[in-house]
């Protein structure tokens, strides 16, 4: 996830409507109502919501692409439309609208003049972006004859020209393949690292979770949710322990002391499996390693150095570590074998279990003669014999 | 659009068929060659200057743009700026290949016609007018005279009337030169006497009588030079009327403070009367051709900067094809400069009514006619420089003509099409089509 924000709003909006109206001025469709935000430095803040409910229109509000019907808006402290503010802007839109006849290096080339950039460093930009985003090959193909992953490649590198200090994605990764959508959320990672603020639209709800900050969630124009990923996705009401492979003793032992406090029916035992990207990244990561050959697109290096800055990055899992740890402990490295009950966060441990009720002391006599189904522990013994190995159950 | 320029900058000088003579082929080659570069580049710019704005907000690329740290305006002048180098390029091509297919042309005619061409009609000759006689007062008098020897009450209409004709017969008087009279012009060369002495030098005329037979011609007996002067020297023409004669004079008669005096003897019966806008002028040499042509090209670019303001200005709120059609309609309204002209002289946009004999009046003149006058004021504007006819004519085309081309065209009527365009584009918001399609 990206480093935390240092407070200082970059983008303020209050009030935000945006009425369409008809050729005859009558009000035609509310797109944005009555909406405040604020993204602060260094955030990556995510918009979310269907389609039609607000957020290109808010984003293009933002950009001084559309004007506001009532409400308020702020840019680094100034109007969007204050031209010198765009200079700290950049954007990437929904679908590509770049010159078709222009060739990647022409269009960094005239994208890179507008910002006055000196030739020399203009040129230093250019390569490093078109070597970032994997399109160093095609530098002479005309932007007209990308595919739609490319375009999306090419108006990245576009966007993050001037090494904006506030960056505003609208799918970043539509179009792109998962390799591709992976650098692009390592590019935003880093952009976070430091210190840029990034404003993302996706529908594509496994890479805003990958990324951002805060979130906002819109439906017919309204904010309906927003706040950080812990807040909005924690699930008070139940609790996830992974662990290594156990043996079956010690798994049995575990989870005859969770039935003491917990009913069978809401026990969920199973493998964790990673995510569908990461077992696809593994694959073709091995393939590269044996040099297999692929006819497509190539993935690009890593962020350019401009915009990397002084820090490397950490690799993603790392990231996700952190995400998922206390953030107060320096997360040790998963030690091999498990770790003694001394080393449990105690505070946070009590505060997902249901503290205030005494341990549950075993019924004495049930009224009715408890009768466990048989089927259920032969389930629960099938289901464990699978976990460690086949062998074969009591 | 290149293979149409070929066309019409190589292929119509190869298949003009000229009079044999120096003159008239430099007049029909020129004339058709630049009529047709500026026919066709205007209607180039104007839907380059149209499409060029209203396509990318249409297309979304625009949006690129405008969030750029670049304002409004600077895209707009930006563009004009764009349109305008690429016709400077053109024309310039343009204008090269037509002067080369004029020497190559030329090639073909005699030598004795090649020699004409050369001293005589590629050169840029200057222009110098009589000056106009100041007839208000007079014509105020005479009206009030003939209006109070009317002893009944008027009309409206026959005052009007009255005041036509009586005009009519003022100027008629100090234009007209009887039977055996003899009417005397003086020219002031200013600075261009020295250059212009013992140069070739022609004198333009241009004259109307009484009489409807256009086949008739008439004698006139010139004397340049003072007429006290033993050094004034004669030269008897036979001119028809109603057009526009060219004959050489002697150039050697400019006194000494720059001034040339032509005097005219009438042998006619009839009366012939020359117009004091353009019943007489004397053309003397001022510059070289390919002067001359540069500066002729010069306000075709005027023309072509004025046409790109307006298809981006057009552009500028319109889609493509409205802004297309109203930059055409703009345009159309310049070609037709002669209707707007009629309708503020008559007063009316109605027609002659035969029945009664007097012009139709309509309620919608009090709004057509004041409309029409601005219109015929701004369309003046551009069009009071003709240099395709001056440049076919061999007619100089002066630094002041330039300047004040650009001062006129581009400068202000640009300009006010310029800051309208700049107005509109800033106040457009550019996703507003986007996010309602």
């Amino acid at each position: 996830m990206a480093s935390e924000s240092n407070g200082q709003p970059i983008v303020s909006v209050k009030g935000l409507t945006k009425v369409f109206k008809d050729f005859w001025g009558r009000p035609k469709a509310r797109a944005v109502d009555n909406v405040d935000f604020e993204v602060r430095r260094g955030e990556v803040f995510g918009l979310l919501g269907p389609n039609g409910s607000g957020k290109s229109t808010t984003v293009k509000m933002l950009l001084g692409l559309l004007y506001p019907t009532r409400g308020h808006i702020e840019v680094f402290g100034h109007s969007p439309r204050h031209v010198k503010t765009k200079s700290l802007i950049g954007y990437l839109p929904e679908e590509s609208y770049l010159y078709r006849f222009l060739d990647s290096r022409e269009t960094l080339d005239f994208f890179g003049n507008l910002f006055d950039l000196p030739p020399g460093q203009l040129k230093k930009r250019n390569e490093q972006l078109l070597e970032m985003v994997g399109l160093n090959q095609v530098r002479t193909r005309v932007v007209g004859e990308f595919s739609k992953g490319m375009q999306r490649r090419i108006g990245l590198a576009q966007a993050l020209i001037n090494d904006p200090d506030l960056v505003i994605l609208d799918e970043p990764t539509a179009g792109l393949d998962p390799i591709g959508c992976r650098e692009v959320k390592d590019l935003i990672l880093a952009l976070a690292r430091r210190g840029k603020t990034v404003i993302l639209s996706s529908h594509l709800l496994s890479d805003v979770e990958d990324v951002c900050n805060r979130v906002v969630i819109y439906y017919g124009g309204k904010i309906q949710a927003m706040g950080t990923l812990k807040e909005l996705l924690a699930k008070p009401d139940a609790v996830r322990i992974t662990t290594p492979p156990l043996p079956r003793e010690t798994m049995e032992k575990v989870l005859r002391i969770i039935r003491q406090d917990i009913a069978d029916a809401k026990i969920e035992i199973d493998n964790p499996t990673q995510n569908l990207e990461s077992y696809f990244l593994e694959v073709v990561r091995k393939a590269k390693a044996s040099l297999a050959e692929t006819s497509g697109a190539t993935s690009g290096s890593k962020v350019a150095a401009y915009l990397r800055g002084e820090a490397e990055a950490a690799p993603v899992s790392e990231q996700l570590l952190e995400r998922l740890t206390v953030a107060s402990a320096k997360a040790p490295e998963l030690a091999p074998a498990p770790e003694p009950a001394e080393k449990v966060d105690v505070a946070k441990l009590q505060s997902l279990s249901r503290a205030s009720e005494p341990p549950p002391t075993p019924a004495p006599a049930p009224a009715k003669p408890q009768e466990p189904p048989p089927a259920d522990l032969s389930k629960a013994n099938e289901k464990l014999s699978s976990l460690l190995g086949g062998k074969p159950g009591d | 659009m290149a293979a149409l320029l070929l066309v019409a900058v190589v292929g119509l000088p190869l298949l003009l068929k000229d009079d044999g003579t120096a003159k008239g082929l430099a007049q029909i080659l020129l004339t058709y060659t630049l009529s047709s570069i500026t026919a066709l580049l205007g209607f180039f710019t104007l839907w380059l200057g149209c499409g060029s704005l209203a396509r990318e907000v249409e297309d979304c690329q625009i949006q690129m743009v405008a969030v750029k740290p670049i304002a409004r305006w600077q895209v707009w002048f930006g563009k004009w700026l764009g349109i305008l180098a690429l016709n400077a390029l053109l024309l310039a091509i343009s204008g090269a290949a037509v002067f080369s297919m004029l020497m190559l042309r030329a090639g073909r005619l005699p030598a004795a016609q090649r020699e004409i061409l050369r001293s005589e009609v590629l050169v840029a000759r200057g222009s110098a007018r009589p000056p106009m006689k100041d007839l208000n007062d007079q014509i105020r008098r005479a009206i009030q005279g003939r209006l109070a020897s009317v002893h009944r009450e008027l009309s409206t209409e026959d005052k009007i009337a009255i005041q036509n004709q009586v005009m009519a017969a003022v100027i008629a008087t100090n234009e007209g030169v009887g039977q055996m009279e003899t009417h005397e012009w003086k020219f002031d060369l200013g600075g261009a006497a020295s250059a212009a002495r013992n140069q070739p030098m022609q004198l333009r005329v241009k004259f109307h009588t009484s009489s409807y037979n256009e086949e008739a011609t008439y004698d006139t007996q010139w004397l340049i030079g003072p007429p006290d002067s033993p050094r004034s020297r004669e030269v008897d023409q036979t001119l028809p009327q109603d057009s526009f004669q060219e004959f050489d004079i002697p150039s050697d008669e400019i006194s000494d403070d720059g001034t040339l005096t032509v005097s005219f003897r009438n042998p006619n019966a009839l009366p012939v009367q020359f117009s004091m806008e353009d019943g007489i002028e004397v053309l003397y040499r001022e510059t070289s051709f390919g002067v001359n042509f540069c500066r002729g090209l010069g306000v075709i670019l005027c023309w072509l900067g004025f046409m790109a303001a307006i298809g981006l200005a057009a552009g500028s709120f319109l889609s493509f094809p409205v802004a297309a059609f109203t930059s055409l309609g703009v345009l159309a309204m310049a070609m037709f400069s002669n209707t707007l002209k009629s309708v503020v002289e008559n007063g009316t946009i109605m027609g002659w009514d035969s029945a009664e004999s007097k012009w139709g009046h309509s309620p919608i003149d009090l709004f057509v006619v004041p409309l029409f006058k601005a219109a015929l004021t701004v369309v003046n504007l551009a069009t009071t420089f003709s240099p395709v006819d001056y440049l076919s004519s061999g007619r100089s085309i002066t630094w002041l003509d330039l300047g004040l081309a650009i001062a006129q065209i581009v400068l202000l009527l640009g300009g006010v099409f310029g800051i309208l365009g700049v107005i509109l584009f800033t106040r457009r918001e550019l996703a507003a089509s986007q996010t309602q399609s």
